[in-house]
């Protein structure tokens, strides 16, 4: 990390610390323009799920804003070459109870000790994200404001993201993209979407829709470090837990809750809110699977290093030896 | 015989040979290629990105060891046999004609003007594959580099393991036409048949007289 000048120290810690109080009232106003990372709180002890109405808030919120991006396919829609079937969400637009390419925020509803949990979930914003990391094309980007976003025009769809995402989180539709324009039978399989934390939004200095629609407050935008320290001092205060911010290395969202993650997770398995498939994930421990590449990759950068040191000692010794 | 490549020349050789094999393996892995194209039905960890990921470095780490010790060394011993002269493609044409033909080749050097040229070709790919792979791999290490240059190196990566797979392709392919054959085990245990050199590359059978250093 860069070293910080004493006016960009000042200036942050002024700014952090209007958030930090802001959020603490919660009140979410305007946020900075985000050139600094940004992050969610969600406190699951307020979070209700928006019970009683049709859609959850952050849900309809999400879907009102992005609407205009969801995925337009083109059909028939071709099988995945030599595989049978492809991913296809546009006849289900309305499924609210799953992450797919038409919803990007969904709400779980688990009973954990017999109290009712809502979970609102979607991409997690990691730091060092697999996702776009691993992406064999570079269709995914990190902003500095900690929003990871999908190139739609880049993406070829060939859902890698999702596998090396712990949470499973990005979600593919068929018919459109890329690949549709080299050869779609034999590669590709077509784009995918996810939360992109609304970076257009929070590049303006505002906040994501699902935060501002939240009608009891329970998730609180701002600058990373205000969040965090937010996210401490509240769990504290429960005397309870907190999910996201050592998960992969860390992440830009989290989930403070009175009761565990390691029940929450082992409630969504029991209660087949997890099933296995795209788009439902649970809330295991997870690893930085990046950083165990750390050893790896010094070891790749100092090999050639020795090999140079190697080649010209022996170099060296053979003209010594006059060796043809 | 005449010895034609030296023991450590032949382990550098295949250090590369096989760290490229399985970079193109392992490369393909990184792809969502192997579920597409059932490969993990008979082999499942073919499809684990994180495993394919690790080889894919084992072997990045042995193709620059190797490339940086075949450079050095051959960079201090002044040996530059293999690198292009001008009037290479023009020679390149009179042999492949006189191979195609029954002809008479150019009188040729240790190197065949042909190899020089693949020379060049797989030596500038397997260059901009490990410039653009160490970027790659600096972004690994959760450093955010500027998406453009990431965006570039990534393409210029995938574009450069094709043109090295079609590279690898044309260099095992040499070895369809009879004349080229004889080289072949020379790969394995260094030496070539002496009257194969007088008669094809009698310019270094001349050199090799002059020294002496027939064995």
């Amino acid at each position: 990390m860069k070293p910080l000048s004493r006016r960009q120290f000042l200036k942050r810690t002024a700014v952090a610390s209007l958030i930090g109080a802001t959020a603490l009232v919660g009140v979410n106003e305007k946020t900075q323009a985000a050139a600094d990372p940004m992050a969610t709180v969600i406190d699951l002890t307020k979070c209700d799920g928006c019970t009683g109405e049709k859609i959850p808030r952050c849900v309809a919120a999400c879907k009102d804003k992005n609407r205009s991006r969801y995925p337009q396919p083109q059909k028939p829609i071709m099988d995945y070459w030599p595989r049978k079937g492809f991913e296809d969400w546009s006849d289900k637009q309305q499924v609210i109870n799953r992450l797919t390419p038409y919803n990007w925020i969904y709400v779980q509803k688990i009973t954990v000790n017999g109290s009712m949990v809502y979970i609102p979930r979607r991409c997690m914003h990691c730091d060092n994200p697999p996702c776009a990391k691993l992406c064999p094309f570079s269709a995914i980007s990190i902003n500095p404001d900690s929003a990871v976003t999908i190139d739609p025009e880049v993406c070829f769809g060939g859902a890698k993201c999702r596998d090396v995402c712990p949470w499973g989180i990005p979600a593919r539709q068929a018919g459109l993209g890329l690949y549709m324009k080299l050869a779609p039978k034999f590669g590709g399989g077509g784009v995918m979407y996810k939360c992109d934390m609304c970076h257009d939004l929070v590049e303006t200095g505002q906040q994501p829709v699902c935060v501002n629609a939240c009608p009891r407050q329970a998730m609180t935008f701002g600058s990373m470090s205000a969040i965090k320290n937010l996210a401490k001092e509240r769990k504290q205060a429960l005397n309870g837990y907190l999910y996201g911010m050592e998960e992969n290395g860390g992440t830009a969202t989290y989930y403070v809750s009175a009761v565990s993650f390691a029940e929450i997770d082992a409630a969504l398995i029991k209660a087949g809110v997890v099933d296995g498939k795209p788009g439902r994930s649970g809330m295991p421990p997870v690893a930085g699977k990046m950083d165990e590449l750390g050893n790896l990759s010094s070891a790749m950068l100092i090999a050639p290093v020795a090999g140079i040191f190697a080649a010209g000692w022996t170099a060296y010794r053979s003209i010594k030896r006059g060796e043809e | 015989m005449i010895l034609r490549h030296t023991k450590t020349v032949r382990i550098i050789h295949w250090s590369i040979a096989l760290s490229i094999f399985s970079l193109f393996f392992s490369g393909f892995g990184q792809m969502p290629l192997y579920k597409r194209y059932m490969l993990t039905d008979f082999a499942p960890w073919t499809g684990d990105y994180w495993l394919t990921l690790h080889l894919h470095y084992l072997g990045a780490i042995v193709l620059m060891t190797a490339v940086a010790w075949h450079i050095v060394f051959h960079g201090i011993r002044k040996e530059t046999g293999l690198l292009p002269r001008s009037g290479d493609i023009g020679e390149s044409y009179l042999i492949l004609k006189a191979m195609i033909t029954g002809g008479t080749e150019p009188p040729s050097d240790k190197y065949l003007a042909e190899q020089r040229l693949a020379y060049a070709y797989i030596a500038v790919t397997v260059g901009l594959l490990i410039v653009t792979g160490v970027i790659k791999v600096i972004k690994n290490l959760g450093i955010n580099l500027n998406d453009s240059l990431l965006f570039w190196s990534t393409q210029l990566h995938n574009l450069g393991s094709v043109l090295l797979l079609f590279g690898v392709i044309a260099h095992l392919a040499a070895f369809i036409p009879a004349a080229n054959r004889k080289l072949l085990p020379s790969m394995f245990h260094g030496k070539v048949d002496e009257e194969y050199v007088k008669h094809r590359h009698s310019i270094w059978y001349e050199q090799l007289k002059k020294k002496g250093a027939k064995r």
